[in-house]
C-alpha cells in the first residue's frame, strides 16, 4: 500500500526558536526543515528572525542572511541567483519554487520553507536529485540522426523551430516533477513532468529521426500513462512552462500513430 | 557508514502535509473519490434492475427503499457524484484534445466542474420532483 | 539497498508495449458514456413514482432497453480500467497488486453481466 503519511524517520519535530537580531524593527519570521546526517535523528523545523532591512527581497537572500549571521548550518544548493540555473528549488509557501526568483513579501504571515516534496533529504534542504537525472538521461536529450550528416547544419524551418518555444527553457530544476502526486506514489516507475517536457522537446523536434524509437519507448502504463493531468506541474513551474500541455501532446502522438 | 547505509538512513521530505492544496489538485482528487464512489455505486443499480426483474414484491420492496429518507439521500448524493464525475470527465476529454492548460482556463475548468455539478444536481432534482 | 545504477533502475525491465490501447478504450467508453448517462438520467427521472407494471413495460420496450444494455457495456469497461488505474497507483507488492486486479475484473464483469441479464429478462423474458 502507498504510504500516504511519513515514515517514522522523517517525521517532523519542533526545532530552535534562534534569537531575534537586537535593534531590528522589521522582522519576517522564517519556518525552516532542517536535517543533520551527522546528528541524526528526525527532522526538526528551526525557527529564523531575519533583519529585512539588512537583507535582499528574495527568500534566497533571507537563507544566505540566516546562514551568514546567525547559524552557518544551514545547507542549502544555490549558484546564479537569477532564476536560471535551477539550483535553490525548494518548498516554499506550499508551492515548489525558486528561492532566488520568490520575494518574501509575497508570503503572509510566517515563510515556511522545506525542502522538495517526497524526495530522500541529503541534509536541510538539499534533496537527493540522482533519480531525477537519470529519468532525464534516460529519455536520451540529445538528437538522433540516421541520415549522412549534413555539410553545414541540420536546416530547420522558423515555423519548426517555435515548437520548441516554452520547452528548451526549462532549467531542470525538478519543481514540477515533485509537485506531481503521481510521482510521488511512482517516481520510481513514472518518468515525470520535467523528464516528459523534454522527452516532447526532443519528439517534435523536426530535425530529430527517432520519433518512433522514442514514442516506443514511453508506450508503457507507468512510464507516462501515470499522468492523470492534476495539473500541480504546470501551476507550480517558476519559469512558466507547462509540462502538462506537453504530456498531453505526447498521449496525442501516441493516439495518432494508431489512427 | 559506508555510502549505501547513509542513502538508506535519509529521511523522506514532507509532501501531502506541506504542499498547498491547490483548485486543480483537489478537482482532481475528488475525480477519482467520485469515480470510486460510482464503481460500488452500481451495486445499487444491479439491485434496481434484478428487483424489476424479479418482479413486482421485489420492485415493491426496492422502491420502498428509495423512498425512504435514507434512500433519497443517497439518491441525491449519488447524482451529485454522478455529475460531477461526468463533468471531470469532460474536462480531461477537452484537455486530450491539447486545449484548456494556460493558467486562466485550468482555474476556470476546475471551478466550472464544481459549480456546474452543484447546480445540476439541483436542476435535476427539481425536474424529478415537478414531473413526478 | 541495491547498488544498480540509477539509470540501470531507470531502464527497468524496459517498456511494457501498451497503455495506449488502455488509455484510448477509456476514452472511447468516458464519451459514450456522457451520451449514455444522460439519456440514462432522463429515464429514470420520466419513470419515478410510476407503478411497476409502467416501469418494466418501459424498460421492456426497445428503446430504453438498448440505452441500458449499452450503457451497462460501456460502464462496466470504463469502471474496470478507471479502478485499474487508481489500484496500480496505490498497490505496490506484487502480490497484493495482482490479486487486487483480479478482483476488480471480476466485480466488473459481475456488475456488467448481471445487468445486462436482467434487462435481458425485462426485456424477453416474463
Amino acid at each position: 500500500m502507498v504510504q500516504l503519511t511519513l515514515p517514522k524517520n522523517s517525521r517532523i519535530t519542533e526545532g530552535k526558536v534562534w534569537p531575534k537580531p537586537d535593534s531590528a524593527s522589521a522582522l519576517r519570521e522564517f519556518r525552516i526543515y532542517r536535517w543533520d546526517p551527522e546528528a541524526g535523528g528526525n527532522p526538526r523545523m528551526d525557527t529564523f528572525y531575519v533583519d529585512t532591512e539588512d537583507c535582499g527581497p528574495m527568500v534566497l537572500d533571507a537563507l544566505l542572511w540566516i546562514k551568514n549571521k546567525v547559524d552557518a548550518t544551514l545547507t542549502l544548493r544555490r549558484s546564479c541567483r537569477e532564476g536560471i540555473c535551477g539550483s535553490c528549488a525548494m518548498n516554499i509557501d506550499g508551492m515548489n519554487t525558486l528561492a532566488c526568483t520568490k520575494g518574501y513579501d509575497e508570503v503572509k504571515g510566517a515563510v515556511k520553507i522545506y525542502p522538495l516534496p517526497h524526495m530522500p533529504v541529503v541534509k536541510d534542504l538539499v534533496p537527493d536529485l540522482t533519480g531525477f537525472y537519470a529519468q532525464h538521461a534516460f529519455i536520451e536529450p540529445w538528437l538522433h540522426t540516421v541520415s549522412p550528416t549534413p555539410q553545414k547544419e541540420w536546416l530547420q524551418s522558423r515555423a519548426d523551430r517555435e515548437k520548441l518555444d516554452g520547452l528548451y527553457e526549462c532549467i531542470l530544476c525538478a519543481c514540477c516533477t515533485t509537485s506531481c502526486p503521481s510521482y510521488w506514489w511512482n517516481g520510481d516507475k513514472y518518468l515525470g513532468p520535467a523528464a516528459l517536457l523534454q522527452a516532447y522537446r526532443w519528439l517534435i523536434d523536426s530535425r530529430d529521426e527517432a520519433t518512433g524509437e522514442r514514442l516506443n519507448d514511453l508506450d508503457d502504463p507507468f512510464r507516462l500513462y501515470r499522468c492523470h493531468t492534476i495539473m500541480n506541474c504546470a501551476q507550480t513551474c517558476p519559469k512558466g512552462l507547462n509540462p502538462a500541455k506537453a504530456i498531453a501532446e505526447i498521449k496525442k502522438m501516441m493516439v495518432e500513430r494508431r489512427l | 557508514m559506508a555510502q549505501a547505509d547513509i542513502r538508506a538512513a535519509r529521511p523522506l521530505s514532507p509532501h501531502l502535509s506541506v504542499f498547498r492544496p491547490l483548485m486543480t489538485m483537489v478537482m482532481s482528487i475528488v475525480h477519482r473519490i467520485t469515480g470510486c464512489g460510482l464503481y460500488f455505486g452500481t451495486l445499487i443499480l444491479a439491485w434496481w434492475l434484478l428487483a424489476i426483474a424479479a418482479g413486482p414484491d421485489a420492485f415493491f420492496y426496492a422502491s420502498w427503499f428509495f423512498s425512504s429518507w435514507i434512500g433519497v439521500l443517497f439518491l441525491f448524493v449519488y447524482t451529485w457524484i454522478l455529475l460531477h464525475h461526468m463533468l471531470g470527465g469532460i474536462r480531461h476529454l477537452y484537455w486530450d484534445t491539447g486545449a484548456g492548460f494556460d493558467r486562466a482556463s485550468r482555474n476556470a475548468l476546475a471551478w466550472a466542474t464544481l459549480i456546474g455539478s452543484i447546480s445540476l444536481t439541483i436542476i435535476v432534482w427539481i425536474v424529478g420532483i415537478l414531473v413526478r | 539497498m541495491t547498488m544498480r545504477t540509477s539509470l540501470g533502475q531507470v531502464r527497468g525491465r524496459g517498456t511494457a508495449g501498451q497503455g495506449t490501447a488502455h488509455f484510448m478504450v477509456q476514452r472511447f467508453t468516458a464519451i459514450a458514456n456522457v451520451f449514455l448517462v444522460i439519456a440514462f438520467i432522463v429515464l429514470i427521472v420520466s419513470l419515478t413514482g410510476k407503478p411497476y407494471v409502467e416501469v418494466r413495460a418501459t424498460l421492456a420496450s426497445p428503446l430504453p432497453a438498448l440505452i441500458i444494455l449499452a450503457l451497462m457495456l460501456s460502464v462496466a469497461n470504463h469502471m474496470r480500467l478507471g479502478m485499474q488505474v487508481v489500484l496500480e497507483d496505490y498497490i505496490h507488492g506484487d502480490l497484493s497488486k495482482i490479486i487486487a486486479i483480479a478482483l476488480n475484473n471480476l466485480y466488473a464483469a459481475a456488475i456488467g453481466i448481471v445487468c445486462i441479464f436482467a434487462i435481458l429478462k425485462i426485456a424477453f423474458g416474463g
